[in-house]
Protein backbone atom coordinates (compact mmCIF):
# COMPACT_ATOMS: atom_id res chain seq x y z
CA UNK A 1 0.00 0.00 0.00
CA UNK A 2 1.69 3.28 -1.03
CA UNK A 3 2.15 6.17 1.38
CA UNK A 4 -0.52 8.40 -0.11
CA UNK A 5 -3.10 5.51 1.08
CA UNK A 6 -1.53 4.88 4.53
CA UNK A 7 -2.01 8.49 5.05
CA UNK A 8 -5.47 8.62 3.68
CA UNK A 9 -6.34 5.34 6.16
CA UNK A 10 -5.43 8.05 9.55
CA UNK A 11 -6.97 10.93 7.63
CA UNK A 12 -10.44 9.19 6.99
CA UNK A 13 -10.01 7.56 10.75
CA UNK A 14 -9.60 10.82 11.91
CA UNK A 15 -12.46 12.66 10.33
CA UNK A 16 -14.78 10.41 10.84
CA UNK A 17 -14.75 10.66 14.31
CA UNK A 18 -14.88 14.40 14.03
CA UNK A 19 -18.41 13.98 12.34
CA UNK A 20 -21.32 15.01 14.58
CA UNK A 21 -23.76 12.32 12.50
CA UNK A 22 -21.49 9.51 13.39
CA UNK A 23 -20.78 10.71 16.79
CA UNK A 24 -24.87 11.35 17.63
CA UNK A 25 -25.72 7.68 16.24
CA UNK A 26 -22.76 5.97 18.49
CA UNK A 27 -23.38 7.35 21.17
CA UNK A 28 -27.68 6.92 20.88
CA UNK A 29 -26.66 3.24 20.11
CA UNK A 30 -24.05 3.28 23.22
CA UNK A 31 -26.86 4.82 25.60
CA UNK A 32 -29.64 2.51 24.51
CA UNK A 33 -27.23 -0.31 24.56
CA UNK A 34 -26.26 0.33 28.02
CA UNK A 35 -29.71 0.75 29.20
CA UNK A 36 -30.87 -2.99 28.37
CA UNK A 37 -27.61 -4.16 29.65
CA UNK A 38 -28.56 -2.09 33.27
CA UNK A 39 -32.10 -3.32 32.73
CA UNK A 40 -30.40 -6.63 32.64
CA UNK A 41 -28.40 -7.01 35.34
CA UNK A 42 -30.92 -5.48 37.35
CA UNK A 43 -33.69 -6.23 40.24
CA UNK A 44 -33.59 -9.66 42.28
CA UNK A 45 -32.49 -13.42 41.92
CA UNK A 46 -34.86 -14.36 39.62
CA UNK A 47 -35.43 -11.81 37.80
CA UNK A 48 -32.18 -11.00 37.63
CA UNK A 49 -31.65 -14.41 35.54
CA UNK A 50 -34.95 -13.23 33.18
CA UNK A 51 -33.08 -10.42 32.53
CA UNK A 52 -29.42 -11.62 31.46
CA UNK A 53 -31.40 -14.15 29.30
CA UNK A 54 -33.22 -11.34 27.36
CA UNK A 55 -30.26 -9.01 27.02
CA UNK A 56 -28.08 -10.99 24.58
CA UNK A 57 -31.52 -11.11 22.21
CA UNK A 58 -32.10 -7.59 23.08
CA UNK A 59 -28.56 -6.11 22.19
CA UNK A 60 -28.85 -8.31 19.06
CA UNK A 61 -31.91 -6.62 18.19
CA UNK A 62 -30.61 -3.23 19.21
CA UNK A 63 -27.43 -4.01 17.07
CA UNK A 64 -29.02 -4.68 13.92
CA UNK A 65 -30.77 -1.72 13.70
CA UNK A 66 -28.09 1.00 14.96
CA UNK A 67 -24.97 -0.66 13.50
CA UNK A 68 -25.87 -0.98 10.05
CA UNK A 69 -27.14 3.03 10.48
CA UNK A 70 -24.18 4.00 11.83
CA UNK A 71 -22.26 2.06 9.11
CA UNK A 72 -24.04 3.88 6.66
CA UNK A 73 -24.07 7.03 7.92
CA UNK A 74 -19.80 6.81 7.74
CA UNK A 75 -19.33 5.42 4.35
CA UNK A 76 -22.48 7.38 1.90
CA UNK A 77 -20.51 10.49 1.67
CA UNK A 78 -16.69 8.47 1.03
CA UNK A 79 -16.45 8.91 -3.29
CA UNK A 80 -19.33 11.25 -3.90
CA UNK A 81 -18.79 13.65 -1.19
CA UNK A 82 -14.46 13.95 -2.14
CA UNK A 83 -16.19 14.41 -5.66
CA UNK A 84 -18.56 17.66 -4.18
CA UNK A 85 -15.87 19.35 -2.32
CA UNK A 86 -13.47 19.20 -5.66
CA UNK A 87 -10.99 17.20 -3.47
CA UNK A 88 -11.40 13.60 -5.17
CA UNK A 89 -9.31 15.25 -8.83
CA UNK A 90 -7.15 16.39 -5.52
CA UNK A 91 -6.92 13.24 -4.06
CA UNK A 92 -6.22 11.55 -7.54
CA UNK A 93 -3.61 13.74 -8.62
CA UNK A 94 -1.37 12.59 -6.02
CA UNK A 95 0.85 9.20 -6.57
CA UNK A 96 -2.08 6.42 -5.56
CA UNK A 97 -4.20 4.51 -7.41
CA UNK A 98 -7.93 4.55 -7.40
CA UNK A 99 -8.44 1.47 -6.09
CA UNK A 100 -5.99 2.11 -3.32
CA UNK A 101 -8.54 5.35 -2.69
CA UNK A 102 -12.14 3.02 -2.23
CA UNK A 103 -9.45 0.30 0.06
CA UNK A 104 -7.81 2.83 2.70
CA UNK A 105 -11.21 4.96 2.42
CA UNK A 106 -12.85 1.03 3.52
CA UNK A 107 -10.09 0.65 5.75
CA UNK A 108 -9.86 4.05 7.70
CA UNK A 109 -13.95 4.17 8.17
CA UNK A 110 -14.52 0.36 9.23
CA UNK A 111 -11.60 1.65 12.33
CA UNK A 112 -13.79 4.39 12.76
CA UNK A 113 -17.03 1.89 12.56
CA UNK A 114 -14.90 -0.59 15.11
CA UNK A 115 -14.63 1.99 17.28
CA UNK A 116 -18.36 3.14 17.27
CA UNK A 117 -19.31 -0.68 17.79
CA UNK A 118 -16.27 -0.49 20.82
CA UNK A 119 -18.12 2.05 22.37
CA UNK A 120 -21.48 0.65 21.82
CA UNK A 121 -20.93 -2.89 23.07
CA UNK A 122 -18.40 -2.00 25.12
CA UNK A 123 -20.56 0.72 27.75
CA UNK A 124 -23.83 -2.44 27.20
CA UNK A 125 -20.72 -4.79 28.41
CA UNK A 126 -19.82 -1.91 31.29
CA UNK A 127 -23.25 -2.03 32.22
CA UNK A 128 -23.76 -6.10 32.58
CA UNK A 129 -23.64 -8.22 35.22
CA UNK A 130 -20.51 -11.23 35.23
CA UNK A 131 -22.48 -13.79 33.73
CA UNK A 132 -23.27 -11.77 30.58
CA UNK A 133 -20.63 -10.67 30.18
CA UNK A 134 -18.89 -13.41 28.15
CA UNK A 135 -21.48 -13.59 26.27
CA UNK A 136 -21.57 -9.93 25.02
CA UNK A 137 -18.08 -9.96 24.42
CA UNK A 138 -19.24 -13.31 22.23
CA UNK A 139 -21.27 -10.36 20.07
CA UNK A 140 -18.61 -7.92 18.79
CA UNK A 141 -17.36 -9.63 15.94
CA UNK A 142 -20.39 -10.30 14.74
CA UNK A 143 -21.81 -6.77 15.11
CA UNK A 144 -18.36 -5.59 13.50
CA UNK A 145 -18.91 -7.82 10.39
CA UNK A 146 -22.42 -6.66 10.07
CA UNK A 147 -21.17 -3.40 10.49
CA UNK A 148 -18.29 -3.96 7.26
CA UNK A 149 -21.11 -5.37 5.07
CA UNK A 150 -23.01 -2.16 5.69
CA UNK A 151 -20.61 0.13 5.61
CA UNK A 152 -19.10 -1.64 1.92
CA UNK A 153 -22.55 -1.04 0.84
CA UNK A 154 -22.83 2.72 1.50
CA UNK A 155 -18.96 3.06 -0.14
CA UNK A 156 -20.91 1.19 -3.46
CA UNK A 157 -23.86 3.78 -3.54
CA UNK A 158 -21.20 6.47 -2.36
CA UNK A 159 -19.46 5.36 -6.00
CA UNK A 160 -22.79 5.62 -7.47
CA UNK A 161 -24.51 8.10 -6.81
CA UNK A 162 -23.88 11.37 -8.90
CA UNK A 163 -24.43 13.67 -5.58
CA UNK A 164 -24.05 13.79 -1.71
CA UNK A 165 -27.98 14.31 -0.83
CA UNK A 166 -29.21 11.47 -3.81
CA UNK A 167 -26.65 8.73 -1.68
CA UNK A 168 -27.94 10.03 1.24
CA UNK A 169 -31.36 9.16 0.14
CA UNK A 170 -30.10 5.78 -1.31
CA UNK A 171 -28.58 4.50 2.23
CA UNK A 172 -32.22 5.57 3.81
CA UNK A 173 -34.21 3.26 1.43
CA UNK A 174 -31.15 0.82 1.92
CA UNK A 175 -31.26 0.71 5.59
CA UNK A 176 -35.29 0.25 5.52
CA UNK A 177 -35.10 -1.95 2.84
CA UNK A 178 -32.80 -4.69 4.46
CA UNK A 179 -33.90 -4.05 8.19
CA UNK A 180 -36.96 -3.28 8.45
CA UNK A 181 -38.66 -4.58 5.46
CA UNK A 182 -36.95 -7.53 4.11
CA UNK A 183 -38.13 -9.88 6.54
CA UNK A 184 -41.64 -8.72 6.07
CA UNK A 185 -41.32 -8.39 2.20
CA UNK A 186 -40.39 -12.55 2.55
CA UNK A 187 -43.59 -13.21 4.80
CA UNK A 188 -45.75 -11.86 2.83
CA UNK A 189 -43.95 -13.78 -0.36
CA UNK A 190 -44.75 -16.90 1.37
CA UNK A 191 -48.37 -16.06 2.29
CA UNK A 192 -49.40 -14.55 -1.15
CA UNK A 193 -47.74 -17.41 -3.02
CA UNK A 194 -49.84 -19.38 -0.77
CA UNK A 195 -46.76 -22.47 -0.87
CA UNK A 196 -46.06 -21.93 -4.18
CA UNK A 197 -42.48 -20.60 -2.60
CA UNK A 198 -40.88 -22.92 -0.11
CA UNK A 199 -40.12 -21.95 3.82
CA UNK A 200 -36.72 -23.37 2.88
CA UNK A 201 -36.13 -20.67 -0.08
CA UNK A 202 -37.49 -17.93 2.09
CA UNK A 203 -35.11 -19.37 4.94
CA UNK A 204 -32.38 -18.94 2.78
CA UNK A 205 -33.17 -15.88 1.30
CA UNK A 206 -33.98 -14.78 5.23
CA UNK A 207 -29.81 -15.51 5.73
CA UNK A 208 -28.98 -13.92 2.52
CA UNK A 209 -29.49 -10.34 3.65
CA UNK A 210 -26.68 -9.54 5.70
CA UNK A 211 -28.96 -8.33 8.46
CA UNK A 212 -31.02 -11.08 8.49
CA UNK A 213 -27.67 -13.40 8.90
CA UNK A 214 -26.55 -11.38 11.86
CA UNK A 215 -30.04 -11.64 13.24
CA UNK A 216 -30.50 -15.82 12.84
CA UNK A 217 -27.42 -16.59 13.56
CA UNK A 218 -27.07 -14.55 16.62
CA UNK A 219 -30.76 -15.49 18.19
CA UNK A 220 -29.68 -19.14 17.26
CA UNK A 221 -26.21 -18.58 19.07
CA UNK A 222 -27.63 -17.11 22.37
CA UNK A 223 -30.87 -19.47 22.66
CA UNK A 224 -30.82 -22.10 20.34
CA UNK A 225 -32.26 -23.19 17.81
CA UNK A 226 -35.10 -25.01 19.43
CA UNK A 227 -35.98 -21.47 20.92
CA UNK A 228 -36.26 -20.50 17.55
CA UNK A 229 -38.46 -23.14 16.43
CA UNK A 230 -40.87 -22.35 19.08
CA UNK A 231 -40.97 -18.81 17.84
CA UNK A 232 -41.75 -20.28 14.62
CA UNK A 233 -38.69 -19.36 12.97
CA UNK A 234 -37.82 -22.28 11.64
CA UNK A 235 -34.47 -21.18 9.64
CA UNK A 236 -32.13 -23.35 9.51
CA UNK A 237 -28.81 -21.77 9.95
CA UNK A 238 -25.56 -22.03 7.29
CA UNK A 239 -22.71 -23.47 7.73
CA UNK A 240 -19.21 -22.39 9.23
CA UNK A 241 -17.94 -21.94 5.67
CA UNK A 242 -20.83 -20.66 3.94
CA UNK A 243 -21.69 -17.73 6.56
CA UNK A 244 -18.13 -16.65 6.19
CA UNK A 245 -18.77 -16.90 2.30
CA UNK A 246 -21.67 -14.84 2.76
CA UNK A 247 -20.18 -12.19 4.63
CA UNK A 248 -17.32 -11.93 2.63
CA UNK A 249 -19.34 -11.73 -0.35
CA UNK A 250 -21.34 -8.65 1.59
CA UNK A 251 -17.97 -7.13 2.55
CA UNK A 252 -15.57 -7.47 0.12
CA UNK A 253 -18.21 -7.56 -2.96
CA UNK A 254 -19.62 -3.90 -2.77
CA UNK A 255 -16.08 -2.80 -2.17
CA UNK A 256 -14.04 -4.30 -5.16
CA UNK A 257 -17.45 -3.20 -7.05
CA UNK A 258 -17.04 0.21 -6.13
CA UNK A 259 -13.00 -0.23 -6.96
CA UNK A 260 -14.20 -1.32 -10.28
CA UNK A 261 -16.39 1.80 -11.10
CA UNK A 262 -14.24 4.05 -9.67
CA UNK A 263 -11.38 3.11 -12.05
CA UNK A 264 -13.50 2.89 -14.94
CA UNK A 265 -15.76 6.52 -14.05
CA UNK A 266 -14.98 9.63 -15.19
CA UNK A 267 -14.46 11.00 -11.21
CA UNK A 268 -15.04 15.09 -12.51
CA UNK A 269 -18.12 17.12 -13.29
CA UNK B 1 11.27 19.72 -15.38
CA UNK B 2 12.59 21.59 -18.40
CA UNK B 3 9.46 21.53 -20.39
CA UNK B 4 5.79 20.05 -20.43
CA UNK B 5 4.04 19.91 -23.85
CA UNK B 6 0.80 18.51 -24.70
CA UNK B 7 0.93 17.26 -28.23
CA UNK B 8 -2.17 17.53 -30.62
CA UNK B 9 -4.24 16.10 -27.61
CA UNK B 10 -7.98 15.16 -28.24
CA UNK B 11 -10.70 13.83 -25.67
CA UNK B 12 -14.12 12.31 -26.43
CA UNK B 13 -16.25 11.56 -24.08
CA UNK B 14 -18.93 9.40 -25.79
CA UNK B 15 -20.06 11.64 -29.24
CA UNK B 16 -18.84 14.86 -26.78
CA UNK B 17 -15.38 15.81 -28.08
CA UNK B 18 -13.96 17.87 -25.46
CA UNK B 19 -10.84 18.56 -26.96
CA UNK B 20 -9.32 18.33 -30.65
CA UNK B 21 -5.99 17.97 -31.59
CA UNK B 22 -4.80 20.46 -28.54
CA UNK B 23 -1.14 21.00 -28.19
CA UNK B 24 0.02 23.65 -25.74
CA UNK B 25 3.96 24.16 -24.17
CA UNK B 26 5.14 25.22 -20.86
CA UNK B 27 8.54 25.76 -20.53
CA UNK B 28 10.75 25.95 -17.02
CA UNK B 29 10.45 29.63 -15.38
CA UNK B 30 6.79 29.71 -17.37
CA UNK B 31 3.25 30.85 -16.08
CA UNK B 32 1.21 29.50 -19.12
CA UNK B 33 -2.84 30.63 -18.38
CA UNK B 34 -5.41 28.63 -20.24
CA UNK B 35 -8.20 31.04 -21.18
CA UNK B 36 -11.66 30.10 -22.70
CA UNK B 37 -15.46 30.66 -21.89
CA UNK B 38 -17.21 28.12 -20.03
CA UNK B 39 -17.16 24.32 -21.58
CA UNK B 40 -14.20 25.16 -23.84
CA UNK B 41 -11.85 22.42 -22.61
CA UNK B 42 -9.55 24.22 -20.05
CA UNK B 43 -10.32 21.83 -16.83
CA UNK B 44 -9.98 18.86 -19.71
CA UNK B 45 -6.87 19.66 -20.59
CA UNK B 46 -5.52 20.11 -17.07
CA UNK B 47 -6.97 16.78 -15.78
CA UNK B 48 -5.23 14.93 -18.91
CA UNK B 49 -1.78 16.38 -17.32
CA UNK B 50 -3.18 15.65 -13.93
CA UNK B 51 -4.27 11.76 -15.13
CA UNK B 52 -7.77 12.45 -14.05
CA UNK B 53 -9.27 11.85 -18.09
CA UNK B 54 -7.40 9.61 -20.29
CA UNK B 55 -7.00 11.11 -23.65
CA UNK B 56 -7.87 9.72 -26.72
CA UNK B 57 -5.35 10.57 -28.82
CA UNK B 58 -2.15 12.79 -28.61
CA UNK B 59 0.83 12.51 -25.60
CA UNK B 60 2.67 14.08 -23.27
CA UNK B 61 6.08 15.37 -23.34
CA UNK B 62 7.71 16.14 -20.35
CA UNK B 63 11.64 17.75 -21.48
CA UNK B 64 11.06 16.16 -25.03
CA UNK B 65 10.20 12.72 -23.83
CA UNK B 66 6.81 10.95 -24.06
CA UNK B 67 5.77 10.34 -20.86
CA UNK B 68 2.72 8.70 -19.12
CA UNK B 69 0.79 10.16 -16.44
CA UNK B 70 2.30 7.59 -13.54
CA UNK B 71 3.09 7.78 -10.36
CA UNK B 72 6.39 9.13 -10.96
CA UNK B 73 4.81 12.36 -13.05
CA UNK B 74 2.46 12.98 -10.19
CA UNK B 75 4.85 13.25 -7.44
CA UNK B 76 5.95 16.32 -9.14
CA UNK B 77 2.61 18.04 -9.61
CA UNK B 78 1.04 20.57 -6.93
CA UNK B 79 -2.71 21.10 -7.99
CA UNK B 80 -5.38 23.34 -6.89
CA UNK B 81 -9.07 22.39 -8.19
CA UNK B 82 -11.29 25.05 -8.21
CA UNK B 83 -13.70 25.99 -5.65
CA UNK B 84 -11.61 23.69 -3.53
CA UNK B 85 -13.55 22.52 0.03
CA UNK B 86 -11.96 20.52 2.52
CA UNK B 87 -13.48 18.44 5.24
CA UNK B 88 -15.25 20.98 7.85
CA UNK B 89 -14.90 18.54 10.33
CA UNK B 90 -10.98 19.50 10.49
CA UNK B 91 -8.66 21.82 11.46
CA UNK B 92 -6.49 23.81 8.72
CA UNK B 93 -3.38 22.11 10.19
CA UNK B 94 -4.86 18.56 10.13
CA UNK B 95 -6.20 18.82 6.67
CA UNK B 96 -2.29 20.42 5.95
CA UNK B 97 -0.37 17.58 8.03
CA UNK B 98 -2.52 14.83 5.84
CA UNK B 99 -1.27 16.20 2.56
CA UNK B 100 1.82 16.17 4.06
CA UNK B 101 1.97 12.54 5.66
CA UNK B 102 0.50 11.38 2.40
CA UNK B 103 4.06 13.63 0.57
CA UNK B 104 6.46 12.32 2.55
CA UNK B 105 7.19 16.05 3.64
CA UNK B 106 8.09 17.08 6.99
CA UNK B 107 6.02 19.10 9.85
CA UNK B 108 8.54 22.00 9.38
CA UNK B 109 7.97 22.75 6.42
CA UNK B 110 3.70 22.27 7.00
CA UNK B 111 4.30 24.76 9.77
CA UNK B 112 6.35 27.32 7.30
CA UNK B 113 3.92 26.66 4.41
CA UNK B 114 1.16 28.05 7.11
CA UNK B 115 3.22 30.79 7.75
CA UNK B 116 3.85 31.34 4.10
CA UNK B 117 -0.49 31.47 3.17
CA UNK B 118 -0.73 33.28 6.46
CA UNK B 119 -2.94 30.78 8.32
CA UNK B 120 -0.56 30.10 11.44
CA UNK B 121 -3.20 31.71 13.80
CA UNK B 122 -6.12 30.05 12.20
CA UNK B 123 -4.21 26.58 11.53
CA UNK B 124 -6.06 24.90 15.10
CA UNK B 125 -9.95 26.16 13.53
CA UNK B 126 -12.00 23.83 11.94
CA UNK B 127 -12.12 24.90 8.12
CA UNK B 128 -16.01 24.72 8.72
CA UNK B 129 -15.37 28.62 10.28
CA UNK B 130 -13.24 29.67 7.35
CA UNK B 131 -13.93 32.31 5.00
CA UNK B 132 -13.77 31.32 0.86
CA UNK B 133 -10.68 32.97 0.77
CA UNK B 134 -9.11 31.53 3.74
CA UNK B 135 -9.84 28.25 2.44
CA UNK B 136 -8.50 28.92 -1.32
CA UNK B 137 -5.60 29.96 0.78
CA UNK B 138 -5.42 26.35 2.07
CA UNK B 139 -5.74 25.38 -1.48
CA UNK B 140 -2.81 27.06 -2.13
CA UNK B 141 -0.94 25.78 0.85
CA UNK B 142 -1.27 22.08 -0.05
CA UNK B 143 -0.34 22.68 -3.63
CA UNK B 144 2.30 24.62 -2.70
CA UNK B 145 3.70 21.83 -0.01
CA UNK B 146 6.18 20.10 -1.81
CA UNK B 147 7.82 22.91 -3.84
CA UNK B 148 6.21 21.01 -7.22
CA UNK B 149 8.22 21.03 -10.33
CA UNK B 150 4.85 21.92 -11.90
CA UNK B 151 2.43 23.81 -10.43
CA UNK B 152 -1.46 23.74 -11.92
CA UNK B 153 -4.20 26.17 -10.60
CA UNK B 154 -7.68 25.88 -11.67
CA UNK B 155 -9.22 29.59 -11.06
CA UNK B 156 -6.80 30.53 -8.02
CA UNK B 157 -7.73 34.14 -7.49
CA UNK B 158 -11.32 32.67 -6.62
CA UNK B 159 -12.35 34.21 -3.33
CA UNK B 160 -9.28 35.71 -2.71
CA UNK B 161 -8.66 39.33 -1.09
CA UNK B 162 -5.87 41.68 -2.10
CA UNK B 163 -3.60 39.89 1.07
CA UNK B 164 -4.68 36.61 -0.89
CA UNK B 165 -3.38 38.05 -4.74
CA UNK B 166 -0.13 39.27 -3.27
CA UNK B 167 0.68 35.77 -2.19
CA UNK B 168 -0.15 34.55 -5.14
CA UNK B 169 1.65 36.53 -7.00
CA UNK B 170 4.23 35.52 -5.06
CA UNK B 171 4.46 32.08 -5.54
CA UNK B 172 3.98 32.63 -9.48
CA UNK B 173 7.24 34.47 -9.02
CA UNK B 174 8.94 32.33 -6.96
CA UNK B 175 8.01 28.91 -9.39
CA UNK B 176 9.00 31.26 -12.35
CA UNK B 177 12.31 32.60 -10.94
CA UNK B 178 13.17 29.22 -9.57
CA UNK B 179 12.59 27.71 -13.11
CA UNK B 180 9.36 25.13 -12.71
CA UNK B 181 6.54 25.79 -14.46
CA UNK B 182 2.84 26.82 -13.66
CA UNK B 183 0.08 26.62 -15.56
CA UNK B 184 -3.44 27.60 -14.86
CA UNK B 185 -6.75 28.32 -15.75
CA UNK B 186 -8.54 31.75 -14.80
CA UNK B 187 -11.48 33.87 -16.12
CA UNK B 188 -9.55 36.77 -14.55
CA UNK B 189 -7.71 37.69 -17.74
CA UNK B 190 -6.68 41.38 -16.72
CA UNK B 191 -5.65 40.53 -13.06
CA UNK B 192 -3.16 38.02 -14.25
CA UNK B 193 -2.19 39.20 -17.20
CA UNK B 194 0.81 41.15 -16.08
CA UNK B 195 2.10 37.85 -14.18
CA UNK B 196 1.71 34.78 -17.02
CA UNK B 197 4.09 34.45 -20.00
CA UNK B 198 1.92 32.50 -22.20
CA UNK B 199 -1.93 32.54 -23.32
CA UNK B 200 -3.49 29.87 -24.64
CA UNK B 201 -6.85 30.91 -25.39
CA UNK B 202 -9.95 27.45 -26.35
CA UNK B 203 -12.91 27.46 -27.46
CA UNK B 204 -15.37 24.25 -27.96
CA UNK B 205 -12.81 22.31 -27.75
CA UNK B 206 -10.11 23.71 -29.90
CA UNK B 207 -6.98 26.12 -29.45
CA UNK B 208 -7.41 29.22 -30.82
CA UNK B 209 -4.37 30.89 -29.78
CA UNK B 210 -1.18 30.31 -28.11
CA UNK B 211 1.13 33.20 -27.67
CA UNK B 212 2.64 35.76 -25.04
CA UNK B 213 -0.17 38.27 -23.88
CA UNK B 214 1.92 41.02 -26.10
CA UNK B 215 1.66 38.39 -29.02
CA UNK B 216 -1.73 37.87 -28.74
CA UNK B 217 -2.30 41.65 -28.64
CA UNK B 218 0.10 42.20 -31.72
CA UNK B 219 -1.76 39.13 -33.71
CA UNK B 220 -5.23 40.92 -32.99
CA UNK B 221 -4.45 44.22 -33.92
CA UNK B 222 -7.04 46.35 -31.58
CA UNK B 223 -6.56 50.23 -31.68
CA UNK B 224 -5.12 51.72 -28.95
CA UNK B 225 -6.77 54.69 -26.86
CA UNK B 226 -5.05 57.48 -26.92
CA UNK B 227 -6.69 60.03 -24.12
CA UNK B 228 -5.57 63.86 -24.20
CA UNK B 229 -5.99 66.63 -21.81
CA UNK B 230 -6.81 69.87 -23.95
CA UNK B 231 -6.68 73.23 -22.61
CA UNK B 232 -10.32 74.06 -22.53
CA UNK B 233 -10.64 76.65 -25.05
CA UNK B 234 -8.94 74.39 -27.55
CA UNK B 235 -10.59 71.66 -27.29
CA UNK B 236 -12.34 72.09 -30.98
CA UNK B 237 -9.30 72.80 -32.27
CA UNK B 238 -7.55 69.36 -31.18
CA UNK B 239 -10.83 67.41 -32.47
CA UNK B 240 -10.87 69.25 -35.71
CA UNK B 241 -7.37 68.63 -36.52
CA UNK B 242 -8.06 64.99 -35.53
CA UNK B 243 -10.44 64.36 -37.64
CA UNK B 244 -9.00 65.99 -40.44
CA UNK B 245 -6.23 63.82 -40.06
CA UNK B 246 -9.19 60.82 -40.71
CA UNK B 247 -7.22 58.51 -39.30
CA UNK B 248 -8.42 57.98 -35.97
CA UNK B 249 -12.00 57.51 -34.35
CA UNK B 250 -12.54 60.59 -32.09
CA UNK B 251 -14.75 61.01 -28.25
CA UNK B 252 -14.82 63.64 -26.71
CA UNK B 253 -16.20 65.24 -23.30
CA UNK B 254 -15.44 67.98 -20.84
CA UNK B 255 -11.62 68.71 -21.98
CA UNK B 256 -11.18 64.97 -22.50
CA UNK B 257 -10.24 63.83 -26.40
CA UNK B 258 -10.48 59.75 -26.85
CA UNK B 259 -8.82 58.87 -29.80
CA UNK B 260 -8.65 55.16 -31.41
CA UNK B 261 -5.65 54.67 -32.98
CA UNK B 262 -3.45 51.75 -34.43
CA UNK B 263 -0.30 51.33 -33.08
CA UNK B 264 1.27 51.84 -36.86
CA UNK B 265 -0.52 55.19 -36.74
CA UNK B 266 0.63 56.39 -33.16
CA UNK B 267 4.17 57.85 -34.06
CA UNK B 268 2.10 60.51 -36.23
CA UNK B 269 -0.69 60.97 -34.33
CA UNK B 270 2.46 62.02 -31.76
CA UNK B 271 3.46 64.29 -34.53
CA UNK B 272 0.10 66.28 -35.08
CA UNK B 273 0.29 66.66 -31.40
CA UNK B 274 3.11 68.03 -31.59
CA UNK B 275 2.12 70.79 -34.41
CA UNK B 276 -0.30 71.82 -31.17
CA UNK B 277 1.77 73.75 -28.86
CA UNK B 278 0.52 74.24 -25.59
CA UNK B 279 -2.70 72.68 -26.45
CA UNK B 280 -2.54 69.54 -24.68
CA UNK B 281 -2.34 69.73 -20.92
CA UNK B 282 -1.54 65.42 -20.81
CA UNK B 283 -2.12 62.27 -22.69
CA UNK B 284 -2.34 58.59 -21.75
CA UNK B 285 -1.40 55.05 -23.76
CA UNK B 286 -3.72 52.67 -23.18
CA UNK B 287 -2.87 49.15 -24.90
CA UNK B 288 -6.85 47.39 -25.26
CA UNK B 289 -7.61 45.18 -22.51
CA UNK B 290 -7.02 41.30 -22.07
CA UNK B 291 -10.66 40.96 -22.28
CA UNK B 292 -11.05 42.86 -25.14
CA UNK B 293 -8.18 40.84 -27.02
CA UNK B 294 -9.90 37.42 -25.69
CA UNK B 295 -13.36 38.72 -27.06
CA UNK B 296 -11.74 39.12 -30.60
CA UNK B 297 -9.83 35.99 -30.39
CA UNK B 298 -13.03 34.03 -29.53
CA UNK B 299 -14.60 35.89 -32.49
CA UNK B 300 -12.75 35.26 -34.87
CA UNK B 301 -12.40 31.63 -33.76
CA UNK B 302 -16.00 31.80 -34.36
CA UNK B 303 -15.90 32.79 -38.00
Amino acid sequence: MSRVARALMWHELLERTRDRWVLVVSVLFAAMASAVSAYGSAGGHGEAAAGAALTGPSLVTLASLFVPLVALVLSHDAIVGERERNTLGLLLSMPVSRTEVVFAKFIGRGAALALSVALGMGTAIAFAGSAQRSVLISLMLPTLLLGLAFLAIGLLLSTLAPRQSVAASMVVVVWFGLVFFYDLGLLGLLVASDGGVSENTIAHLVVANPAGLYRVAMMQSLLGGQALSDLGLSVELPSVAQRALIWAAWVIGPTLLSALILARKRVLR
Amino acid sequence: MKSVVLEEVGVSFGKLKALIDVSIRASAGEVLMLAGPNGAGKSTLMRVLLGLVRPSSGQLLVDDVATQVNHRFKAQLGYLPEAVAFSENLTGSQVLRFFAQARGVDRKRVDAVLERVGLTQASRRRVRGYSRGMRQRLGIAVAILTEPALLVLDEPTGGLDQEGLELLWSVLSEWRESERVVIMATHDLTLVERRVDCVCVLDAGRRVAFDSPSGLRRKVGLPLTVTFEVVDDRIDEVAERIERWGRAELDREDGIVRVSVSTEDLLDLMDLRANLPGAVRSLRVEEPGMDEVYEALLQRGAA
